[in-house]
């Protein structure tokens, strides 16, 4: 009883954070610069999320914040594949990878 | 006698009427996500939705997608195809298109066809059709009207739904909620899961429910795969076939998928 009570309860919990908080991140590319778009699922904007770019070894090119609008944009001086993560803290963290060939605007 | 033969027996012994035309606007996928293929291809056509039987579909008048609260008109991307059903001895005309999601949102995608002459009822046929498909993570725009002459409006998330979840939506016509509109409901066999359904009788064909005075209906899913609503009013406004005057049914069909729990 006492299990079932504790697996009621995680589920509970997990479910509720889980889809509530999922954030999530779009990126596109236009002359030159790399516009991203993060948001929760209702389209609610993740304000001031750590915005954090990777190349293709993992080398970290620059970190920024998103807008009250949830979006952030940057330059592209690189033609590695992008790793583009944003972290709204507490683990709620996502990410998209912009290939080489679609940094060509 | 297999059941197999009993369904065609049935099938063939309804009268013309009990068949319900549905328009069907059936995407290759209802959600796309992160890593997801981003092109998608739709299919436009009219048909008899449980017994897989096409009927010739002109180009349609238009077709087009809702997203962000924007209409982008899709109509030159659509191309003729043809296919039939199992038991049809000829090809028909239907449509297709590939569209390439742009940005995060719930897509709707939306056909007026061409009115089509239905002899045997004597009327004209015009089922305005829609189906939303989920991009990226961002579940906004799915309840929103595209602004039909008559519609359904999903009350429902129309899509990640299980099957025996209960379906709710309103019918509109010209806008406003249609009180105590009938809403028929058939099931897609081409894009049956775990196999076909074989209705036992007529009524099993086509389910039936009827809104409340506020146009909102209910409908359980009972099985995985495509389900279509479609909620029929007569026009206010005729159409001349041969010279005469003639009654315009206008349908507002909405399609969504159903999945097994596993």
């Amino acid at each position: 009883m006492k299990y079932l009570l504790c697996t009621v309860l995680l589920c509970v919990l997990s479910s509720g954070t889980a889809l509530a908080h999922k954030v999530n991140i779009f990126a596109w590319v236009a002359a030159g610069t790399v516009y991203c778009e993060t948001y929760f699922p209702d389209g609610r904007p993740v304000k001031g999320g750590q915005i954090i770019v990777l190349d293709a070894e993992d080398n970290e090119l620059l970190t920024g914040r998103t807008d009250d609008e949830g979006l952030f944009n940057f330059k592209i001086n690189t033609r590695s594949d992008l790793t583009i993560i944003i972290d709204a803290s507490m683990g709620h963290r996502n990410s998209i990878i912009l290939k080489k060939g679609d940094l060509q605007p | 006698m297999s059941t197999r033969f009993s369904t065609l027996l049935i099938l063939l012994l309804m009268p013309a009427a009990a068949v319900a035309h549905f328009g069907v606007t059936l995407p290759s996928t209802d959600i796309i996500m992160a890593g997801d293929n981003r092109t998608l291809n739709v299919q436009v056509k009219f048909i008899h939705p449980t017994e897989g039987h096409y009927m010739e579909m002109e180009q349609p008048r238009r077709f087009g997608v809702l997203v962000r609260g924007q209409s982008h008109d899709l109509l030159p991307t659509l191309s003729a195809t043809k296919g039939r059903g199992a038991e049809q001895q000829q090809d028909f005309h239907f449509w297709s298109a590939d569209y390439t999601i742009q940005r995060p949102g719930d897509h709707t995608f939306f056909v007026e066809p061409a009115p089509y002459w239905e002899a045997a009822e004597d009327l004209f046929i015009v089922h305005y059709t829609k189906v939303c498909v989920h991009a990226l993570g961002l579940e906004q725009g799915w309840n929103e009207p595209v602004g039909l002459e008559t519609e359904i409006i999903p009350l429902t998330r129309p899509y990640g739904l299980w099957s025996g979840n209960l379906f709710s939506g309103k019918v509109l016509l010209n806008g406003k909620p249609a009180p105590h509109a009938s809403v028929e409901v058939e099931y897609l066999n081409e894009r049956a899961v775990n196999g076909t359904i074989h209705p036992p009788s007529a009524p099993y064909v086509t389910q039936v429910v009827t809104a409340d005075g506020n146009g909102i209906f209910h409908y359980a899913l009972p099985k995985a795969g495509w389900w279509g609503f479609s909620a029929l009013s007569e026009a206010d406004w005729t159409l001349k076939h041969d010279g005469v005057e003639k009654a315009v049914e206008i349908g507002a069909v909405y399609w969504v998928q159903a999945r097994d729990i596993d």
